[in-house]
């Protein structure tokens, strides 16, 4: 399998672009820290989070494919494989931004009406702890994953497909769990008296139908840039489209099931959220989350044509991710914000600052190993599969 | 109608896939390929048109359960007979998005059900016509129109065995849809 060799060049023009939105978008934040902290760590956390979740999706969808034997996706693997370089990094943002708790989470201060487990359990060292072992475990996974995965290049064994299958399995299982408290940790004792029990998997929703449509646009660019353009075809984006439909319908889904308690229940902690959510300017903005990340996609997608057609599929990938960014910005932003909502410079700085950084992430784990898993036994299945 | 047909069976996927190709590119024309499974991909190997009818019956009756379920929780709960659960409004949309949703999948389920039988004319105690008995374990079945008049059955079976036919046969008389 020698005769792949197209390795990945971007242009020097293109990362020196990327390094300045990176500064450019830092440098707002950094602003914002001086003039209103608490509003800037509120967009550092949802920067931080939304690009430790493009890492985490990444490395499930790799596991999700290992654990089930899938060998559609095995020739665009390394894309999301090199998604996983941004977990490290968002891991280190939210770190940072979660040492500055103090200012982000009531409850460090005001343990008014925090009793019993929730006492225990938000407790911030334990909380700063907690945080350490999700995002080291994570990362130790991913790292053993991919190290396998990449250790297969060279040595064509299937023995080491079975190895990544039965780290993938564990991975899962850890993963639900922990992602799912942290979830609970990091976004949801924001507001330490609503509470949610599927928030986790509203998290997760949210985490995976965004990643899937990152996985498109990236595989998209790879096709077009040279790496993936004799791998990818049509039936893989037809496939890819077939998922971002699933997820964004799972999204809504839980979405609603979240609602839909909260509302018949009509108990005042929990409603909390929502009665905030549908006041005054917060409305227009939670009504458009929904259309953002189901309504716009679900009615796109049911045509098969738009799922096989690239730059039709990249248009209602990148209204997903605008979708993301404001299911984060509604989950972070109500807790620090007032009466209405406000966007400041700082954080369209955040998110211009972390989409460019995934970018520059996303490269460098792109040229670290050969662009097509060329010893996986299953890659020749994924190269001529039909829909 | 009817028509002699020449069937040729095969016993790998990839065999039938790679002569169906190459009997439609010839122009013979293809009455019907048979599988023990959907094999994928073979629709566009006999060139079949891309089945819009059925998503379309899909979507439409999906619609329509989930338009028609919502009036009638309206009706029964607001309308008819108001009933006060949880001093909730009658109307409450929220309570009846599970039930629209689930009678919506029901709709649009039965509906891709029975516009599939409609359109393979599929019906409790239609007689079953089996082209060869293998078809229903482990064989593939390629049966192709003998009408034409280029049709050359020496050339045809021939070719057929070149891609791996484990048997072909020639029928007479058979009732071609």
């Amino acid at each position: 399998m020698n005769a792949i060799s197209t390795e990945f060049h971007p242009s020097p023009r293109l990362i020196r672009w990327l390094w300045g939105l990176v500064i450019g978008g830092g440098a707002t934040l950094a602003l914002g820290l001086v003039i209103s902290p608490q509003m800037a760590l509120s967009s550092l956390l949802s920067a931080g989070y939304t690009l430790l979740c493009a890492g985490l999706a990444g490395i499930f969808f790799v596991a999700a494919q290992y654990a089930s034997g899938a060998s559609w996706a095995v020739a665009f693997r390394r894309v999301p494989e090199a998604m996983c370089a941004a977990l490290p990094v968002g891991a280190l943002i939210v770190g940072v931004t979660l040492l500055a708790g103090s200012e982000l989470y009531p409850w460090v201060h005001d343990r008014h009406h925090i009793t019993g487990f929730k006492a225990m359990w938000l407790n911030f060292p334990f909380f700063l702890m907690r945080a350490v072992f999700y995002l080291l475990l994570w990362w130790v996974f991913a790292r053993k994953i991919l190290a396998t995965s990449r250790a297969q290049d060279a040595n064509p064994d299937p023995a080491l497909s079975q190895r990544n299958t039965r780290l993938s399995v564990l991975f899962l299982v850890l993963f639900a769990i922990t992602f799912w408290l942290a979830s609970f940790d990091w976004i949801m004792s924001l507001e330490p008296h609503w509470y949610s029990t599927i928030f986790g998997i509203y998290n997760f929703a949210g985490m995976f139908s965004s990643g899937i449509a990152i996985i498109i646009l990236l595989v998209l660019w790879m096709r077009r840039a040279g790496p993936l353009r004799d791998f990818v075809t049509d039936e893989h984006f037809h496939d890819l489209g077939k998922l971002l439909f699933g997820f964004t319908s799972f999204w809504m889904y839980i979405w609603f099931s979240q609602y839909m308690l909260i509302w018949y229940a009509n108990i005042t902690e929990e409603t909390l959220r929502y009665t905030h959510l549908q006041h005054r300017y917060w409305l227009p903005l939670f009504i458009l989350n929904v259309i953002l990340n189901w309504v716009f996609p679900f009615l796109a997608l049911l045509n098969k044509r738009t799922k096989r057609t690239g730059h039709l599929l990249a248009r209602v990938a990148a209204v997903v991710l605008v979708g993301r960014w404001l299911d984060v910005y509604l989950m972070v932003q109500p807790a620090a914000g007032g009466e209405n909502p406000t966007i400041a410079v700082w954080d369209i700085g955040a998110v211009v600052a972390a989409s460019a950084l995934f970018v520059l992430l996303f490269i460098r784990g792109m040229r670290q190993a050969s662009p097509v898993p060329a010893g996986d036994p299953r890659l020749a299945e994924s190269l001529h599969y039909h829909n | 109608m009817t028509g002699r047909v020449m069937v040729g069976i095969f016993t790998n996927e990839g065999d039938l896939l790679d002569v169906t190709n190459t009997v439609r590119a010839r122009g013979i024309k293809i009455v019907d390929v048979y599988a023990p499974y959907a094999v994928h991909g073979l629709d566009k190997a006999m060139g079949l048109p891309a089945p819009w009818r059925i998503p379309w019956t899909c979507f439409a009756l999906g619609l329509f359960g989930a338009v028609a379920k919502t009036w009638f929780e309206y009706w029964t709960t607001a309308t008819d007979w108001p009933v006060n659960v949880g001093g909730k409004p009658w109307d409450s949309l929220p309570a009846f998005v599970p039930i629209t949703f689930e009678i919506m999948v029901l709709f649009a389920g039965l509906s891709a059900v029975f516009a599939f039988f409609w359109v393979s004319r599929l019906y409790p105690g239609k007689k079953a016509v089996i082209t060869n008995v293998g078809t229903t374990d482990d064989r593939f079945a390629l049966v192709l129109e003998e009408s034409d008049a280029a049709f050359d059955p020496d050339e045809v079976r021939a070719l057929l065995e070149s891609y791996g036919a484990v048997e072909v046969t020639e029928r007479a008389e058979v009732v071609i849809r």
